[in-house]
C-alpha cells in the first residue's frame, strides 16, 4: 500500500503549499484591513484545514504549530488579541515557519520549528494582549525570501486528453512534411524535418509519460474488495499481486477497472469451490488468486488466475448448441481455444444460480466490449480442475499505436499490430474451397482466408470467393487473431510497420463496420484502418 | 454489474487531501461515493441532484457554515443522514450540530473504524 501513502503526501504538500500562498496573500492584506471578518475567517479556515490535515497525515509539528496559529487569529477574531505590530511579526513569522516545515517534507533533513517562535506563539495565545514585551526576536532560517512554488501540480485528464489529441495531430502532419521534405530533395528542409521529428517523438512520449500512472493504484483496491467478496460467498481466499509498478495510461485503467471488478467477482464466487469440495481435490482449502502485471513491449499485460474448479470444455459445447450458436457437428470441430472463445459472446452464460456477488444478466461480452474499445485483447485459459486464467493485453497508450501498413488495389490500409498474429506467403494451390470461403491449413490449423480485394469490391454479405479469383501463385497474407480465433486477409502488398493515429470515421462511412477508422500517411494518402474485431466476427458466423 | 445497492455518499469537505481520504476509505469499504462538494453551496446543490443516502459534513466550509448546508440539507430531504466530521470540536457547535439531525460528530484527525462504525451505525439504524 505504499502507493497511496506517497499519493497521499504528495498531495498533502501540494495543498499546503497552496493554503500557505494563501495564507501570505490575506494576512498581508489583513494588515491593511484588520477589521476584515471575512478574511479572518478564510485565514482561520486555511490554518483549521491544514491543522487537521497535518495531524491526520501524521506531521504532528505542522500540525501544532497550525493549531497554535488558528488559535492566535480565533483569539483576534473574538476581539481578545489585537492586531498589533509584534503580533503581526510573530504570526508572518509563524506562517513563514509553517512553509519551511511543508517544503522541508520532502527535503532530506526535517524542519523543526525554532523555540523562540514557539514561545513567541504561546506567549499571544495565552496571555493577553498587553504584555507582549517578553517576545523574543525571532531567528530566521534564511535572510532573504526565497519563494518557491510547488513541484507538483494536479491537472484534469481532460486536458491531458486534449493534449495528446493536439500531438496526433501534429505527428500527421509532421509525416507529411518529413514526406515533401523527400520528394523534394532539399537539404535544408531535410535536416530541419528530422529535427522536428525527433523533437515531435519526444513530445508525443513526453505526452503519453504524463498520463501513466501505477497499475497499483487499482490493483491495491483489490485486498479489500476480494475480503468483502470471499466474506460474502464464505470462501476463504489468499490473494496475491505482484506488478504494481508497471504503468499504464489512466484512461485505459479506468475503463478496465469495471471489467477486472467483474472478472474477480467470477472467478471468488463461480471458479474458487467451497473449502469441503477443494479438500477433496486435494487443494489447500483456501482459494488461491493472483492477480499480475508485466510489460510487453508496447503492451500491458494484466492477469488474473484462480486454482478454481476451471471451465469445462463439455459444459461451453453443449451450450454453444443449446443456444444455437453452433450446430453440434460444427461444436465437434472447435479447437479448445475457440471453445472457450464463445464465453465472450453476447448472452452466453454459464452461471446456474444467481449469487449476490456475481449476479446475473451482465456477462463476459460486456468485459470484452470494453476491452475491445481500447484495442486490446483478451484470452481465457482454463483447466478443468485445475483453474482459470483470464489474460488482458492492453495498449500503454491510448492515441498511437503500432500498424502494419498493407496495400489492396490502389488503396493503403492500416492492421493494429495488436491483432497481427504472423505474415505468410501462401501458395494458391493450398488453399481449399470450402463453400463459398477459402481455408488454409497453416502451422496445424484451419484458418479462414479472405481475398480483401473482394470484400471491397463486394457488400460483404455476398462476399464469395473461388480460387481462381485469385491472380498470382503465392498469396500475402496477414494472419489477425480476435477473441482467440484466427482469419488470413490476402493483401496485394505488405509496406511497412508504422506508428499511427487513429481517427474516428466521418458519417456515413463509418456505417460500414469493417473499418475502424482513417488515418493520413505522410503521404498525404488516406489510410483506412481495419476493424480486425468485426472481420473476425463476421466470418467465423459464416463458417 | 453490480447487483448490491451500495449506501450511496456525498463528501463535503474544503481540503482535496481530506476528500481523497475520505473517499479512498469509503470505496474500500464497499460504499459509493456519489459526489464530492469542497464548498457549501455545491454541498446543497449536489445533496438535491443525487439525494444521497448519507453526508459526511465538514463544518468550517470557504462560503457558507457546515451547520447552514447541514440545515439546507434536513429541510430539502430529512432522510438524509448527515454524519459530521470536523476538528471543531467545541460542544456548542456538536450540540448544534444535533439538534439540526446530524447522526454523529467525529472530530478530525480521525481514525477509519471510527468513521466506518459511525457510517455503520447510521444505516443500522433503518
Amino acid at each position: 500500500m505504499k502507493s497511496r501513502d506517497q499519493e497521499y503526501k504528495e498531495i498533502f504538500i501540494a495543498e499546503a503549499l497552496e493554503y500557505f500562498d494563501a495564507l501570505n496573500r490575506h494576512i498581508s492584506e489583513l494588515e491593511k484591513n484588520p477589521e476584515d471578518e471575512q478574511l479572518l475567517a478564510e485565514i482561520f479556515r486555511l490554518l483549521h484545514n491544514l491543522k487537521a490535515n497535518a495531524k491526520a497525515i501524521g506531521y504532528t509539528t505542522i500540525g501544532d504549530v497550525s493549531h497554535k496559529l488558528e488559535t492566535a487569529f480565533g483569539l483576534i477574531r473574538n476581539k481578545e488579541l489585537s492586531f498589533t505590530d509584534e503580533v503581526v511579526t510573530v504570526l508572518f513569522d509563524g506562517i513563514d515557519m509553517l512553509g519551511e516545515m511543508i517544503s522541508g517534507i520532502d527535503g532530506p533533513n526535517e524542519v523543526e520549528p525554532s523555540p523562540a517562535l514557539l514561545r513567541n506563539l504561546d506567549i499571544i495565545v495565552n496571555t493577553l494582549s498587553d504584555n507582549t514585551t517578553e517576545l523574543s526576536k525571532v531567528q530566521k532560517y534564511y535572510t532573504s525570501k526565497n519563494l518557491s512554488l510547488s513541484d507538483l501540480i494536479y491537472i484534469q485528464i481532460k486536458k491531458l486528453d486534449h493534449l495528446l489529441n493536439l500531438v496526433g495531430e501534429l505527428i500527421i502532419d509532421r509525416d507529411r512534411i518529413l514526406s515533401i521534405s523527400k520528394e523534394l530533395d532539399n537539404d535544408d528542409l531535410k535536416n530541419v524535418s528530422a529535427h522536428l521529428y525527433r523533437i515531435t517523438d519526444e513530445l508525443q512520449y513526453s505526452v503519453m509519460d504524463a498520463r501513466l500512472v501505477n497499475v497499483g493504484s487499482l490493483f491495491n483496491k483489490f485486498p479489500r474488495i476480494v475480503r468483502d467478496i470471499a466474506v460474502t460467498e464464505k470462501k476463504e481466499i489468499n490473494l496475491e499481486i505482484s506488478g504494481q509498478d508497471i504503468q499504464i495510461d489512466r484512461n485505459i485503467l479506468q475503463i478496465i477497472t469495471d471489467s477486472l471488478l467483474h472478472l474477480m467477482r467470477n472467478a471468488i464466487s463461480h471458479g474458487i469451490e467451497k473449502a469441503d469440495v477443494r479438500k477433496k481435490a486435494k487443494k489447500t482449502p483456501h482459494g488461491n488468486v493472483t492477480l499480475s502485471a508485466q510489460n510487453d513491449r508496447d503492451t500491458v499485460i494484466l492477469r488474473l488466475t484462480d486454482d478454481g474448479k476451471g471451465i469445462d470444455q463439455e459444459e461451453v459445447k453443449r451450450a454453444i448448441v443449446q443456444r444455437g450458436f453452433l450446430t453440434a457437428d460444427a461444436v465437434k470441430d472447435l479447437r479448445e481455444t475457440e471453445v472457450l472463445s464463445y464465453l465472450f459472446e453476447p448472452g452466453f452464460s454459464l452461471a446456474k444460480e444467481v449469487t449476490e456477488v456475481s449476479g446475473r444478466g451482465v456477462g463476459l461480452d460486456v468485459v470484452k466490449n470494453a476491452i475491445d474499445s481500447i484495442g486490446g485483447r483478451i484470452r481465457v485459459d482454463s483447466k478443468k480442475g485445475e483453474g482459470t486464467t483470464f489474460t488482458l493485453f492492453l495498449p500503454t497508450s491510448i492515441a498511437v499505436k503500432g500498424a502494419l501498413l498493407c496495400q489492396i488495389e490502389e488503396n493503403f490500409y492500416a492492421i493494429p499490430l495488436m491483432h497481427t498474429d504472423s505474415v505468410v506467403a501462401w501458395p494458391t494451390q493450398e488453399l481449399h474451397e470450402v463453400g463459398d470461403l477459402l481455408v488454409a491449413d497453416i502451422n496445424g490449423e484451419t484458418i479462414t482466408i479472405v481475398s480483401m480485394r473482394e470484400l471491397f469490391n463486394n457488400d460483404i454479405r455476398e462476399y464469395s470467393v473461388k480460387k481462381k479469383d485469385l491472380d498470382n501463385d503465392v498469396q500475402n497474407i496477414i494472419i489477425v487473431s480476435y477473441n482467440n480465433r484466427k482469419l488470413g486477409l490476402i493483401v496485394d502488398k505488405l509496406l511497412r510497420q508504422q506508428d499511427i493515429v487513429i481517427k474516428a470515421l466521418a458519417r456515413p462511412v463509418n456505417t460500414i463496420d469493417i473499418y475502424a477508422g482513417v488515418t493520413l500517411l505522410g503521404s498525404g494518402k488516406v489510410c483506412l484502418v481495419l476493424d480486425v474485431a468485426a472481420i473476425t466476427r463476421y466470418f467465423i458466423a459464416r463458417r | 454489474m453490480e447487483t448490491t445497492d451500495k449506501k450511496r455518499i456525498l463528501i463535503v469537505d474544503d481540503s482535496f487531501y481530506m476528500r481523497t481520504m475520505l473517499k479512498n476509505m469509503l470505496l474500500d469499504a464497499g460504499y459509493d461515493v456519489v459526489g464530492e462538494a469542497p464548498d457549501g453551496k455545491t454541498a446543497l446543490q449536489l445533496a438535491r441532484e443525487k439525494v444521497p443516502d448519507l453526508v459526511t459534513l465538514d463544518v468550517i466550509l470557504p462560503d457558507n457554515t457546515g451547520l447552514d448546508v447541514l440545515k439546507g440539507i434536513k429541510g430539502d430531504n430529512p432522510g438524509i443522514k448527515v454524519v459530521i466530521v470536523s476538528a471543531v470540536g467545541q460542544e456548542v457547535i456538536m450540540n448544534e450540530a444535533a439538534e439540526y439531525g446530524a447522526f454523529q460528530y467525529i472530530i478530525k484527525p480521525f481514525s477509519e473504524d471510527k468513521v466506518l462504525e459511525a457510517l455503520n451505525n447510521a444505516f443500522k439504524e433503518e
